[in-house]
């Protein structure tokens, strides 16, 4: 019946949904081009039957005949509101998808969007999420570093118990530059090193915290 | 609650037995026989989102069919709902006699939301009464669970996939101290048992409970 690829893609949606409250992290599941386009062959097929049943419709009128307007209304009914359905199902999903990407965005930092963050995923991104994903990363930052400079959007919101840290390097990040004279970032050294310096590198995975 | 609501959806996708009140030509499709009419007074099972608009739509009655004319109801939808299995008088007995051991996910896991559809649809009382006390009464137990497993510090992803999260559990409790693992366990048992009765809601209205008692205990220590 039609309406039924649709719920599939909703119960799809909902299983993502539930995966990415379970964990911290947010995981993309590959998009379901399939169905999707499956589900848009439907509303093809659904806009069809609308307007074939408008032609005759008309032609009934025009010939004098009294239509059933009844039996009309009922099949347009029917078919209105399948297209209906299939229209929110795939909203809602895609809807999904960009909140999703929305807070991968976030989360990231807008940074290296799409060099590390998306080779991973980028097989599950389409086409235009990865735009998409691209030119929200690009508003982020506009947005960062407008008026807001001065504020640090993204920063972690738990507030700092001790001035200086703790920190490993995981990877290399070459030479930087503090009050406290240069650090050279190599993997596995360690560092004493004032919070405020490297906060922005702990986000980047650049450096952990012991 | 939105256009965008995943739960609303799956909630609209929940088949509601219906009585078509015309004959239609060519909507077989809706009963698995394409190309063939529907006939007056056929039951079939439609969604909820395509039920409760033909249920409610006026059918018009411009055409000549004097049996119609007749009727003294003016307005014909083209179908009627029946009371769906969820609100059956079996389950609500069920939700008399015992509220808290009911198996609501069974029923439908999005029970509550159906029935503020079904209860705004039709005004039906009685059966609001019926859901908000179900709902109170199961809200207590709910409330139990979320503090105990606060104080435990259970996992909360418990809900769901409860076999997965119970091998992590059980690990953690081997580790931990192997003494009181038993007693753990019967009463991870229990507690999930019941956590998978929950609709949807009250699933929310867990994890919400739970954080918050998770949350207010953490400050709690900070602040020592």
């Amino acid at each position: 019946m039609y309406g039924d690829l649709a719920n599939k893609l909703v119960i799809e949606a909902k299983r993502t949904a539930q995966l990415n409250n379970r964990g911290n992290k947010t995981t993309l599941p590959v998009h379901n081009d399939e169905l999707v386009r499956d589900i848009i062959k439907e509303v093809t097929q659904l806009k069809r039957n609308i307007e074939f049943f408008k032609e005759q419709e008309e032609t009934m009128n025009e010939n004098g005949e009294y239509a059933n307007s009844r039996i009309m209304k009922c099949q347009h009914f029917v078919n209105a509101l399948c297209l209906e359905r299939n229209k929110r199902c795939l909203l809602g999903y895609q809807k999904l998808r960009s909140d999703m990407l929305d807070s991968l965005a976030w989360e990231n930092n807008g940074m290296d969007m799409l060099g590390t963050v998306s080779s991973e995923e980028n097989s599950n991104l389409t086409h235009h999420e990865q735009e998409y994903l691209k030119k929200y990363s690009e508003l982020l930052t506009d947005m960062k570093s407008g008026e807001l400079t001065d504020i640090d959007l993204s920063g972690s919101l738990t507030p700092p118990r001790e001035i200086f840290i703790d920190v490993r390097v995981l990877k290399d990040a070459g030479e930087i530059q503090t009050e406290y004279g240069v650090f050279n970032l190599i993997k596995d050294s360690q560092f004493f090193v004032r919070q405020s310096d490297v906060e922005r590198l702990i986000q980047q995975g650049f450096l952990q915290k012991i | 609650m939105g256009y965008y609501d995943i739960d609303d959806m799956l909630t609209e996708g929940s088949e509601i037995p219906c009585k078509f009140l015309h004959d239609i030509p060519g909507l077989g499709y809706l009963e698995n026989n394409p190309g063939k009419p529907i006939k007056a007074n056929a039951k079939l099972m439609l969604p909820y989102w395509l039920a409760h608009i033909l249920a409610v739509v006026d059918s018009g009655s411009i055409d000549d069919n004097s049996e119609n004319r007749m009727d003294d109801e003016r307005s014909v939808p083209f179908i009627e709902m029946s009371t769906p299995e969820s609100f059956s008088q079996k389950v609500t007995n069920a939700i008399k006699t015992d509220p808290v051991s009911l198996d609501l996910h069974s029923i439908n896991p999005h029970f509550y939301e159906l029935a503020l559809k079904w209860c705004g649809l039709y005004s039906d009382k009685n059966l609001s009464e019926i859901v908000s006390h179900l709902l109170i009464q199961r809200a207590q137990e709910i409330n139990n669970f979320a503090f105990s497993t606060a104080i435990q510090n259970k996992n909360i992803n418990s809900i769901g996939s409860i076999t997965s999260s119970n091998n992590i559990n059980d690990n953690k409790n081997s580790n931990d101290n192997s003494n009181s693992n038993n007693n753990n366990n019967t009463h991870l048992l229990a507690s999930s048992s019941f956590l998978m009765t929950l609709d949807e809601l009250e699933k929310q209205v867990y994890k919400k409970s739970h954080e918050s008692y998770k949350d207010s205990k953490r400050w709690m220590y900070q602040n020592k």
